[in-house]
């Protein structure tokens, strides 16, 4: 009800219009319906005039309200809709950014041009300000819905299928989004962090996740934990392959953390994100966000979750 | 059987309907196939062959339609059974009905583009 | 006005009365599971279906109880999915589609003049198949399994993957078997209306009630089928893992939504249908005049029949269809306000031009107005595409869903409720606590949903188990829970009211509303028989035309007032006409139909549990069952006592050839054919849809052999086309032998089909494609194998003489049901081999 995008500020207008003439119709036609009640003597009438009567009520209110109501709401409030499609931009191409729904968790994509890698993040959406911007929606397992509510609708996501939305920020800002399709045990916690930034602001910090990572230390107990333990289902770029326990995989795959260290949350946006909040997380994800697909790590000790998390925390281009 | 097509029947009340809901099916259909066969390129909004198709169907049946209704009327008068009268009257009704969904569900033809 | 009680009977109507009771009577203790009679039956629905609005109220409840307050962990979120997808299914399935069957029942016959439907025991089967559905259904909560994916089901969230347990399983099975019912319902409501129509009800002078269940019953017929399927195909994924709605193979999870959708969408129309025949019923007898504008309700309920099948889309506009296939369905979507409005000015010109009474059942006559007005529209603007796309899945659209559904169904409910309550009960309901229960069920559901409507604006998402406290939304939600625990206490002091108006009700008048409709003329609580004697009515108003009838009819002065016989009659008429065309001779109290739907039932159980040899063997147990109840039929002796005294005039219906056996056929081939279109459908929808079908180069099926089994078919409709054909000229020689001969010819359509199955070798654990194809082939293998069977059996009975030039109806139903196998399996040949032959390996 705070619209920040074309799309959402138009709906914004139609909402109050449809709503404002509603009432009145709403009250007027109840109205209608009481007042028959209050009337104390009525007149004789001939069939004749009945059926007049009958006619002006029925073909006024029964017809003539309602083909003028919806002609007017097809004419004027239908075309608003031509504003979402992915029709070919006058002066370039509009921004491309792919996402893929999961149980409970975002992937978010950024395709690379002319043989550059895809830049791959997890629960955090950048986005230009000021222009538009294509979303190519997919899922990986069931059905979910790709909702930013500020900016617009809402198009669901269908495994084995894209379908493309476009959505625009008239202004930089932080907004919530949601999965709005009923998805399993963890619907309500599927949150995704979004944020719309000034065009060179974003160029810069998809650049930054452009340029290769260091070398990581691979003699780091740390590291060779999250090896074992993580790093069958969670990608970290330049993880070197030698410590990946294969045998840890559960089929499932687990959001890409090159950058978690400078996501502004955890878990989906169950948690924020905070000094240390990765171990707590690691330790207590199944109470904070029951039911997540993430098995529970009783098996490891405290320490060594500690120092997992912190070293995750570093992780930042 | 050739009684059911005299428009004095009450078969006659479902007809205009049932006309429309074959002619939804088949743009519906239509459109379907013709966008996941050979999508148009989108650079052409609605200048394609499929929005002049299913604008043209839509004007061919209301036209039919408009005509059964206009029908409907006639064989209303002609006949002196109450009851004949009675349901070419609600036919005809129900015909006029049917013509006017057509054109109003076939209308966003001219403003979006057929398979985005 | 006369009441029943002042009418003088003579010695002679007293044991035409007695002999009614012990023809038509109910027997106690445990024979009453054999009863198959429609007011008991139709009662038994309400109560049922009552019992499961307190289950799914209750649920309700908890949903309240957990989101009154932000963070609640009153229930964990996999308990609070199961609650909420049990709340949605029990209200839709369990509910609101079995109690309106059940007023349909109980009150069609009675307004029509009629003695019963035209298929008692049909309405016994389905009432069990209800009952045990539901049990089934309903039991998964106490066993902590229920479905838990939404009462829409969605694919892949409900297939094997991601819901391993059986809570779909629950779900599908009990659904399919609970659908059984209305489909039983929807089809014998049908021709009940259109043929048994007591002598001069023309049809376009038969209550506009009529005209409503008759378009709820046909859109039941066409509308759940293709949910049938739906189901069917999604339990077969689930337990043999064909992949229909998985993409990996050539499956499409879409495919789910739109056979979910074509059901659901009209589904909402069948049951506001009703309640919309309650208020137009209600309507004109508390304002004193007849209805304005019968012809422009009858056009406005077909209008809304026809257009609510356009509709489906219309909940799936974000799943990323074409802006412009939205567009249409949009359009569509908004067109229903037409039919909607036209009701509700016809409704309040007759106000207008009546003097209405405010009574209860008319008060709740205008919460309905209030309410249902304001559910159109918003359901107007939900139509909208783009405003859609911003409110789709929040709690705007529950506060919508819930205004359309409660105002539309609930409120004319508790209004018909009122009104016929003496009816049943003969007993008036008290003014006092009825106006109680009103007001707390009204201002509690506006405080619920109103609120719920800006709840949802504000972004809150529907099937959130809980939502942070920071989102502003804890006032609105807290203010909905207080609401919907006054709507609660509503509910219960409604049914203290009823329950105590069975002991403190005053007498009721013989006509206490001054109502004009038949059921009126009846004695009160009713005779099992109905009407002792069957009047003639030529006027919308009878009871307003003729206050005498209620006696007259009392004291035997009208048709069919005979009881020697020993038989149940009651008249069949022309459906355009009224005019008299046979006396219907209706079967009687009967085991059978608890015995078939406890075999369904085992069906169900064993393919729960996934013991598949017990599902088969139950299964083979249902169809032989079903089929030994087919044989106690037409002149068989246990169904035709005393067959010598028989009228001359009209005949009985055995004698003739368009009985009401051959309607129930043909509306039962409607549904049957919404069912294979669905099928169809699907074939398609696949072949042009799913992104990883595959079709083969060339077809797998052997096209000899389908021809072949095509010319069996062909030939064996031919000659049971002559044999009817002979019939009608009264000639029976050779009848038994060419019985028997059609029936080979059925049998050997089967066995080519048979191996044209064993010969492809489908893998249809693997593709899409050998799946379905695989399940075409044995619709077609059963249709063949029920032609072949059905001719046998007719063949046994010519032998007993239970089918001959005397009694030529069986044959012509039988012939419906090849004619029917003729197209199905035709089009089918041309679908499945044709179509991919002459268009390759096309996508």
């Amino acid at each position: 009800m705070d619209p920040a995008g074309p799309a959402a500020s138009h709906q914004f207008w139609v909402w109050w219009t449809m709503l404002f003439v509603s009432v009145v119709v709403a009250l007027a036609v109840i109205a209608l319906w009481l007042y028959t009640f209050r009337r104390r003597e009525q007149p004789q009438r001939t069939p004749r005039q009945e059926q007049r009567i009958m006619l002006r009520l029925v073909l006024g209110g029964g017809i003539l309200l309602p083909v003028v109501s919806i002609v007017a709401l097809l004419v004027f409030a239908a075309p608003t809709g031509r504003g979402m499609l992915p029709l070919p931009l006058p002066e370039r191409e509009a921004e491309r950014i792919e996402v893929v729904g999961h149980q409970w968790w975002w992937e978010v994509r950024y395709p690379g041009e002319n043989g550059e890698p895809d830049v791959v993040t997890a629960n955090r959406l950048m986005m230009p300000a000021g222009e538009p911007v294509d979303f190519r929606l997919t899922s990986a397992d069931v059905i979910h819905a790709f909702w930013i509510p500020r900016l617009g609708g809402k198009r669901d996501m269908v495994p084995g299928r894209y379908s493309t939305i476009r959505l625009e920020a008239d202004a930089p800002g932080v907004f919530g989004a949601q999965c709005a399709e009923f998805c399993g045990a963890q619907h309500t916690g599927m949150l995704l962090h979004v944020e719309a930034l000034e065009r060179n602001e974003f160029d810069a910090w998809l650049a930054d996740r452009r340029v290769p990572p260091g070398p990581i230390d691979d003699e780091d107990a740390a590291v060779r934990a999250f090896g074992e333990h993580c790093a069958a289902c969670h990608t970290v770029a330049g993880f070197p392959e030698a410590l990946i326990d294969d045998e840890a995989a559960h089929g499932i795959q687990g959001p890409d953390l090159t950058d978690i260290g400078s996501r502004p949350t955890l878990g989906a946006g169950v948690m924020p994100m905070e000094e240390d909040a990765i171990a707590y997380w690691l330790q207590h994800h199944q109470t904070l966000k029951p039911g997540n697909r993430m098995p529970p790590h009783n098996h490891l000790d405290a320490e060594t979750l500690q120092d997992i998390g912190a070293w995750l925390e570093t992780m930042e281009p | 059987m050739k009684h059911l097509l005299r428009l004095t029947h009450p078969i006659q009340m479902v007809g205009g309907l049932t006309i429309w809901s074959i002619w939804f099916v088949a743009i519906y259909s239509g459109l379907s196939v013709a966008c996941s066969v050979a999508p148009p390129d989108p650079g052409r909004d609605i200048w394609t062959g499929i929005n002049l198709a299913v604008g043209l169907a839509t004007l061919g049946t209301t036209a039919l339609l408009l005509w059964l209704s206009w029908a409907g009327v006639w064989a209303a008068r002609r006949t002196s059974v109450v009851r004949e009268n009675y349901f070419a009257r609600v036919s005809a009704g129900i015909y006029l009905f049917s013509a006017a969904a057509t054109l109003f569900v076939g209308y966003p033809v001219i403003f979006l583009p057929p398979c985005l | 006005m006369s009441d029943i009680k002042d009418a003088t009977l003579t010695p002679e109507v007293q044991r035409l009365h007695e002999g009614m009771e012990k023809v038509w009577g109910n027997p106690k203790g445990i024979r009453a599971l054999t009863v198959v009679n429609h007011t008991t039956i139709g009662l038994r629905f309400m109560v049922t279906g009552a019992i499961f609005f307190l289950i799914g109220g209750l649920l309700a409840m908890l949903i309240r109880t957990q989101l009154a307050f932000p963070d609640n962990d009153f229930m964990s979120p996999e308990i609070y999915n199961q609650v909420f997808t049990m709340h949605g299914t029990v209200m839709m399935f369990l509910f609101a589609i079995p109690i309106l069957e059940g007023l349909a029942i109980y009150m069609i016959p009675k307004m029509i003049g009629a003695r019963d439907l035209v298929c008692p025991r049909l309405t016994a089967f389905g009432y069990f198949c209800y009952l045990f559905g539901g049990i089934i259904l309903a039991s998964s909560m106490i066993l902590e399994m229920a479905p838990a994916s939404g009462w829409f089901m969605y694919t892949p969230l409900s297939s094997g993957d991601y819901s391993p347990g059986p809570g779909s399983d629950f779900w599908l099975l009990g659904i399919t078997f609970v659908e059984i019912s209305a489909l039983s319902a929807g089809v014998e409501l049908v021709v009940s209306i259109l043929r048994t129509r007591t002598q001069g009800m023309a049809l376009h002078k038969m209550p506009l009630f009529a005209w409503y269940i008759l378009a709820m019953a046909l859109m039941i017929v066409v509308g759940f089928p293709p949910l049938i399927l739906g189901s069917i195909l999604l339990e077969l994924e689930r337990a043999t893992g064909m992949p229909f709605f998985d993409v990996a193979g050539g499956g499409d999870p879409v495919l789910w939504a739109h056979l979910f959708w074509l059901f659901g969408h009209p589904e909402v129309y069948i049951i506001f249908l009703p309640g919309a025949g309650i208020v137009s019923t209600l309507i004109p007898v508390f304002a004193g005049r007849p209805i304005v504008g019968y012809g422009w309700v009858v056009a406005a309920i077909i209008i809304m029949g026809f257009v609510s099948f356009g509709l489906w889309v219309h909940h799936m506009f974000s799943l990323g269809i074409p802006q412009l296939a939205l567009a249409f369905f949009s359009a569509a979507s908004m067109l229903v306000a037409i039919p909607t409005g036209i009701q509700i000015f016809v409704w309040l010109s007759t106000l207008w031009l009546g003097r209405p009474r405010m009574t209860l059942p008319m008060l709740w006559i205008v919460g309905f107005l209030v309410i249902f007005v304001l559910g159109g529209l918003t359901g107007v603007m939900l139509a909208l595409v783009p405003f859609n796309w911003q409110v789709h899945d929040t709690h705007f659209v529950v506060a919508h869903m819930h205004y359309v559904l409660v105002g539309g169904m609930l409120f004319p409910l508790m209004a018909g409720l009122y009104y016929w309550l003496p009816q049943v009960s003969g007993r008036m309901p008290s003014e006092r606590l009825g106006k109680w229960s009103f007001w707390l069920i009204f201002l509690g559901f506006n405080i619920t949903f109103l609120v719920m409507h800006w709840t949802g604006l504000l972004g809150m998402r529907r099937r959130v188990f809980t939502y942070d406290t920071a989102m502003g939304w804890d006032l609105y939600n807290l203010i909905s829970s207080v609401g919907g625990f006054m709507m609660s206490a509503g509910v219960a002091l409604l049914i203290l009211d009823i329950t105590l108006h069975f002991r403190f009700g005053k007498r009721a008048p013989q006509n206490p509303w001054g109502a004009d409709t038949l059921e009126w003329a009846m004695p009160k609580p009713p005779t099992a028989y109905n009407f002792v004697s069957l009047p003639n009515v030529e006027t919308r108003h009878p009871m307003w035309e003729n206050p005498e009838l209620p006696r007259a009819i009392y004291e035997g002065n009208h048709g069919l007032a005979n009881i020697e016989h020993g038989r149940r009659e009651t008249w069949g008429s022309d459906a355009l006409t009224g005019k008299l065309r046979e006396t219907i001779h209706l079967p009687s109290n009967s085991w059978w139909p608890l015995f078939a739907s406890l075999a369904l039932a085992a069906v169900c159980i064993s393919l729960l549990v996934r013991v598949y040899w017990a599902g088969a063997v139950a299964a083979l147990v249902a169809v032989v069952l079903l089929l030994r109840w087919s044989w106690e039929n037409g002149a068989h002796p246990k169904m035709a006592p005393e067959a010598t005294l028989e009228p001359s005039e009209p005949p009985l219906h055995y004698h003739t050839m368009n009985g009401p056996g051959v309607w129930t056929m043909s509306v039962s081939h409607l549904a049957n054919g919404s069912l294979y279109l669905s099928l169809l459908f699907g074939w398609f929808y696949l072949w042009t849809v799913a992104p990883e079908w595959q079709m083969p180069q060339t077809s797998p099926l052997s096209m000899p052999l389908l021809v072949l089994a095509g010319v069996a078919l062909t030939l064996g409709t031919l000659l049971l086309a002559k044999l009817v054909g002979r019939l009608r000229q009264d000639v029976d020689a050779g009848l038994g032998g060419g019985m028997y001969l059609t029936g080979m010819l059925g049998a050997l359509q089967s066995a080519l089909i048979g191996i044209v199955i064993w010969q492809a070798e489908l893998a249809p654990t693997e593709s899409a494609h050998d799946a379905t194809l695989l399940v075409a082939l044995i619709y077609a293998l059963a249709h063949a194998l029920l032609g072949a069977i059905l001719c046998l059996l007719q063949g046994l009975r010519v032998g007993h003489g239970f089918v001959s030039a005397e009694m030529p109806m069986e044959p012509v139903v039988v012939l419906r049901l090849w004619y029917y196998n003729l197209v199905v399996y035709w089009t089918l040949f041309v679908a499945i081999w044709v179509m991919p032959t002459m268009l390759g390996g096309a996508s």
